[in-house]
């Protein structure tokens, strides 16, 4: 059996930016194991699957050691080949998932816009484990249900970060957020660290932005944000705060497509 | 620009088995900083670059998804393979010429293909203590080249190695090769653990049987040995020892094929 493999860099302008997802188009589903063999034959973060399901399609997500329950960049990357290549005459596509809801992209003039939960953050208690392992103490600390957010005063603070990774993986979250105002031309930057899900850093978070929209959103008193995600790859997110739910948008650019044969 | 792009999987007879590679054929070579970016977005432990220079004579270039490397065995392998199934398909041996490893000569022997390779005997070596301690069971005898060469009595002991891959990287060589005797039809099984060059385990590993070879040919009167790497994805290597030099030789599988815009 011949597939279409496509590989494309997400929330970003330019090649090489973003982060990298591979998108394979089905016509039926594979074999839980099938799909999880070509996620780790891929070796990239998430490898994304879809099938046609009525009007719109049913999407699920594999790293390369399991199913993923919810992720950004691939379904950006999904919605960009949809939009693009499969069915050009689209502007808005929906996405069925296992546990992620209904999930919408529609195209605006160059970017795509995802519709996602929002997960505000409240204040926690930190653990003194998470400076010692920011080695870098944070203004303030905030946690989703998912992650801990470590807010800090300069973008520096931020950019010059060096985790230690075996601290952090040893937290009792999934990943570390850190966040700062921007020093630029867009309001907020952030990083993101989940070495116990086996990514040390990741290069454009879509859903850290769940998280990181609720927040600045209130601190900075405005629904629009304008989001950058400053890991080597860089990420550049378009954000709105819309109360249960926010829009994430951000452009894609198609690095590679191939056909693998199983 | 255009270019193709192939991922196969090496030292393997199917799909999803031995140790995946890129090969990116080009016309002339490309800036160091576009072969890097390449690799890095394809996020595979190695991606070879060819040119070709001559009826059966080509430049070879390896490049991590972190920096370009002096020596790659499963690479080269794999850029045979793409060579004389789609560039030189009347050709029966191959001369490859690197930067930092002369040449290599790869040779078409029905199904598969033999890598002339420089032997690397292991020594007596002074042992740190931490070595027993990081595999997590003492070997019965520890040598050295390149690396450390842990020989444990039965390929059982060697499968069920746990090693601390923290205590592994802060060894003073790059890797830790562990081996035992095979069963049935196999002279020996491996397994190479490189966690300082951000390979916890590699699949399989063409430069381990440059050591192991030697060891092993001298250890059972015999010249001509088959090999397993016993990892999750599994390698088999049929080998040869030649005095100063081996033959690796192995099998590949297409995994994909695609093209790259730049």
């Amino acid at each position: 059996m011949r597939l279409a493999l496509y590989q494309i860099d997400a929330f970003t302008d330019r090649l090489f930016g973003g982060n990298p997802a591979a998108v394979v188009p089905l016509e039926d589903w594979l074999s839980d194991a099938q799909m999880q063999a070509i996620a780790s034959e891929n070796n990239l973060s998430e490898t994304a699957f879809f099938v046609p399901e009525g009007e719109d399609y049913r999407i699920r997500w594999f790293t390369p050691t399991r199913e993923a329950v919810l992720c950004g960049h691939a379904t950006l990357a999904s919605a960009y080949l949809i939009f693009n290549r499969l069915d050009p005459e689209r502007d808005r596509v929906a996405f069925q998932t296992r546990q992620a809801g209904l999930l919408t992209v529609r195209r605006l003039k160059e970017e795509l816009a995802l519709d996602f939960p929002a997960w505000p953050p409240h204040p926690v208690m930190a653990p003194p484990a998470l400076a010692a392992g920011l080695r870098s103490v944070p203004q303030e600390v905030l946690a989703s249900q998912r992650d801990y957010l470590a807010v800090y005063e300069r973008e520096e603070d931020v950019a010059v970060l060096a985790p230690d990774l075996a601290v952090i993986a040893g937290l009792d979250r999934r990943a570390v957020i850190v966040t700062a105002p921007s020093a630029g031309d867009v309001d907020f930057v952030s990083r993101f660290f989940a070495p116990a899900s086996g990514i040390p850093e990741d290069p454009v978070t879509g859903s850290a932005h769940c998280t990181l929209i609720p927040y600045w959103a209130e601190r900075l008193g405005k629904m629009r944000l304008t989001a950058r995600q400053i890991s080597a790859r860089v990420g550049e997110l378009s954000c709105e705060h819309r109360g249960e739910r926010v829009t994430i948008a951000g452009r894609c650019v198609l690095y590679m497509e191939g056909a693998l044969t199983l | 620009m255009r270019l193709s792009l192939y991922q196969v999987d090496a030292f393997t007879d199917h799909l999803f088995g031995g140790n995946p590679a890129a090969v990116v054929p080009l016309e002339s070579w490309l800036p160091e900083a576009t072969m890097q970016a390449i690799a890095t977005e394809n996020n595979l432990s190695e991606t070879a670059f060819f040119v070709r220079e001559g009826d059966a004579t080509f430049g070879l270039r390896w490049f991590t998804p972190v920096a370009e490397i002096d020596l790659a065995g499963h690479p080269t392998l794999a850029t045979a393979y793409v060579i004389f199934r789609f560039v030189a398909p009347d050709a029966t041996e191959l001369k490859f010429r690197t930067m930092k490893a002369g040449s290599l000569v790869v040779t078409r022997r029905g199904e598969e293909l033999a890598m002339d390779f420089p032997a690397r005997p292991p020594e007596p070596c002074t042992v740190p203590p931490s070595l027993a301690s990081a595999l997590g069971k003492p070997p019965i005898k520890v040598l050295a080249s390149r690396d450390y060469m842990a020989v444990y009595e039965s390929a059982a002991d060697v499968a069920s190695l746990k090693p601390d891959f923290g205590a592994i990287a802060r060894l003073d060589r790059m890797a830790v090769i562990a081996t035992a005797p095979g069963e049935g039809d196999v002279d020996f099984v491996s397994r190479f653990f490189a966690p300082a060059h951000n390979i916890n385990e590699d699949p399989v590993t063409g430069s381990a049987h440059c050591t192991l070879i030697p060891y092993w040919a001298e250890r059972l009167g015999k010249a001509r040995l088959k090999a397993r790497q016993i990892s999750a994805r599994i390698g088999e290597l049929s080998c040869e020892h030649r005095g100063e030099r081996v033959t690796i030789a192995g099998r590949c599988v297409l995994y994909m094929e695609g093209a790259i815009t730049l």
